[in-house]
């Protein structure tokens, strides 16, 4: 059963790591509004994986709240919110010495879903994904571009309303990386948020309707994809990020 | 429940898809408690059964030295070779080339200084006593035996041959020193006599196993071989499960779980249930050996206590012992290696203190205080008190002390290492 979310709201959000004198995020603030294909975009070492850790419940903000607000002002809190989230780390976080479909099963439970469901889900999903064929084999025989596909499966495996994708389609082929964002495309029209983070600012364009760009974990700007392009005159999100960023190399 | 059962399946699918761990639980074990059995009951056989291989020279022409060999030979412990050829030269030489264990060299004219020796001693004592007049004493000094011996032997075991050959001398030594004084005293054909009485009336030792209880208990490589080895082998679940849980804290798993609608704990406590039915399993499965197996292969039978539940007590203590452990060890390693590493070695050490591969009361005083901090040292204690001992529920008091804190503190670190990690 989905929420019915209305936008999440990243109020003056900052992280100072444990031993680290600059700080990771940097007084953000930022509006998701629901059903969006939302991109949070940037250079590695922008603050990425620790905005989208902060939104998933993963670490805590040093300052700030990131709120889950539905349609009717109230907040999405505890079992509810980790119900209507799904994630998928950039780390092939499951087991690879199981299958898919015992890796799908396990963590489908402990999303609640029933065994009657969760047989039929993970059928759809296996087929989905091009999966299928080796839904009985160990994952650690599988490929990277597999093991991605397996890593997503998982995160959409109790048809999240938000899901949260850190780096989905690092290091898989241009095949994976197709079936991957075919599959976004059509979760996201069953009324799914997404949020992805990337550095590969070219899938973003394609995918994305809404992005914000962070650079050393600050918001550097954020609006619709096409806007933001007409507004700046750039031709693509790359020669925009050059342009608001400067060309100086990043740590 | 539902998420508990299923984490459950998930731990047994794991633990089934990593064959070397169970291996290492199971197998290994396994093969320990044959090895260290048979290895210990030869030992014992060895000593207690088998003859003693012998290779004799005697230089000796006299009489003692025939019976000394007499001696030796009707006690039935030893294999003896005799080649009174050989010098003390070329004893050796046979000796290594031969490859018997022991020899025994008896040197020329032994009989005839040891009568020398039995007279004077008897003239001295019936002078001293007024019954007949002092002769002048001369300093005698008999040859002395030359005992050889392979240096693969252990210092107690040509100990123990030593005391068998003192112990024959001694009675050579008597009858000597009687006929002498009967021979001094001009009574003749009392000596083999008094020395049949003299024999009849020895003093026997009879050995009594110190227990409690009026149960037959017989000690043996089985009682305390078969606890020990499961005791380590269940401990050895740290390079299973630690890794195991070092292995999901660092692929991301247990970063998956915090953004799900679960709790840590289930999963924590699915794994000490799954593990701790295998620590069970693993008694079940070695102590049947030692039960049924054991006597087929000519190795003593493990004898089970009359009383079952404290058994099952300290077997669950023994379990979840190990398991906090191994969860604790998992959870504090930052890597996979370093909990193989580190659990495998510290269970290594934990057994060499504790008692596993050489009983406390043979170490040090200072490492008998330090083998109190090992767990499996209480474990074995506990096993001990009920194989061996056959205790009741006021001796396995103290075990049951340690044990219960030794998990109470297992788990607190785990528990406060999770909250600084905000996992639970």
């Amino acid at each position: 059963m989905k929420i019915d979310l209305d936008h999440i709201e990243i109020n003056a959000v900052s992280k100072i790591y444990l031993n680290q004198q600059i700080p990771s995020l940097k007084d953000f603030t930022l509006k998701i509004p629901s059903n969006t294909k939302f991109g949070i975009l940037g250079p590695n070492g922008a603050g990425k994986t620790t905005l989208i850790s902060i939104m998933c419940g993963l670490i805590e903000p040093t300052y700030g709240e990131v709120q889950f607000v539905k349609k009717d002002n109230s907040i999405v809190l505890g079992k509810e919110l980790k119900k209507s989230i799904g994630f998928v780390p950039q780390e092939y976080a499951f087991y690879q010495e199981l299958t898919p479909v015992q890796n799908l099963k396990y963590f489908g439970a402990l999303y609640g879903i029933l065994k009657k469901d969760l047989a039929q889900r993970i059928e759809d999903v296996l087929e989905i994904l091009g999966l299928k064929s080796v839904a009985h084999k160990k994952i650690h025989t599988f490929s990277g571009g597999m093991k991605r596909r397996v890593n997503l499966a998982i995160g959409i495996i109790h048809r999240p309303s938000i899901l949260f994708l850190d780096e989905p389609t690092v290091g898989v082929d241009v095949q994976s990386k197709f079936a991957i964002i075919q599959l976004l495309e059509k979760i996201n029209l069953d009324k799914t948020t997404i949020i992805y983070t990337s550095h590969h600012l070219s899938e973003a364009q394609n995918f994305c309707d809404q992005i914000a760009f962070i650079d050393k974990g600050q918001l550097v700007c954020s609006d619709d994809t096409q806007q933001l392009l007409n507004l700046h005159k750039s031709s693509n999100l790359e020669e925009l990020f050059l342009q608001l960023t400067g060309q100086q190399l990043r740590d | 429940m539902y998420k508990f059962f299923a984490s459950i399946r998930k731990e047994i699918q794991l633990l089934f898809s990593d064959k070397v761990g169970l291996s290492l639980l199971f197998g290994m074990p396994i093969l320990l408690v044959f090895v260290i059995t048979i290895v210990q009951d030869s030992a014992y056989k060895m000593v207690n059964e088998n003859k003693i291989s012998i290779l004799i020279s005697n230089q000796d022409k006299g009489k003692e030295s025939k019976l000394l060999l007499h001696q030796l030979d009707s006690s039935g412990l030893f294999n003896i070779t005799y080649n009174n050829q050989l010098n003390s030269e070329t004893f050796k030489t046979e000796l290594i080339n031969r490859k018997i264990l022991t020899g025994l060299v008896i040197p020329v004219d032994f009989s005839k200084k040891l009568k020398e020796k039995a007279k004077s001693v008897s003239n001295g004592m019936l002078s001293q006593m007024g019954l007949i007049e002092a002769k002048k004493q001369t300093k005698i000094t008999i040859p002395s035996l030359k005992f050889y011996h392979d240096p693969i032997l252990m210092n107690n075991y040509c100990q123990s041959i030593e005391g068998m050959f003192n112990s024959y001398l001694s009675i050579v030594e008597n009858k000597l020193m009687l006929e002498s004084i009967y021979d001094e005293v001009g009574i003749e054909g009392g000596v083999n006599s008094l020395e049949k009485e003299l024999r009849n009336d020895q003093v026997k030792i009879e050995t009594i196993v110190a227990i409690k209880s009026e149960t037959k208990v017989n000690p043996n490589s089985s009682q305390h071989n078969v606890p020990a080895w499961t005791i380590f082998a269940m401990f050895f679940m740290v390079t299973s499960l630690g890794g195991n849980i070092s292995k999901e804290k660092l692929n991301g798993s247990f970063m998956r779980l915090k953004t799900l609608p679960t709790s840590f704990s289930l999963m924590l406590l699915s794994k000490m249930l799954v593990y701790l039915i295998v620590a069970f399993l693993q008694i079940i499965v070695i102590f049947s050996i030692g039960v049924f197996v054991f006597p087929y292969i000519n190795l003593p039978q493990l004898n089970l206590p009359h009383s079952l539940l404290p058994v099952f007590v300290v077997v669950l203590l023994t379990g979840l012992s190990a398991v906090c452990y191994s969860i604790l060890v998992g959870i504090l390693a930052k890597t996979q290696e370093q909990a193989n590493g580190f659990g495998a070695i510290s269970i290594i050490l934990f057994a060499a203190i504790g008692g596993v591969w050489v009983p406390t009361f043979v170490m040090p005083e200072y490492l008998q205080m330090v083998s109190k901090i090992s767990p499996l040292n209480w474990c074995l204690e506990g096993f001990y008190t009920l194989f061996l001992r056959d205790g009741n529920w006021v001796d396995l008091l103290p075990v049951i002390t340690y044990l219960v804190s030794f998990i109470c503190i297992c788990i607190l670190i785990v528990i406060i290492r999770l909250k600084s990690k905000k996992l639970l």
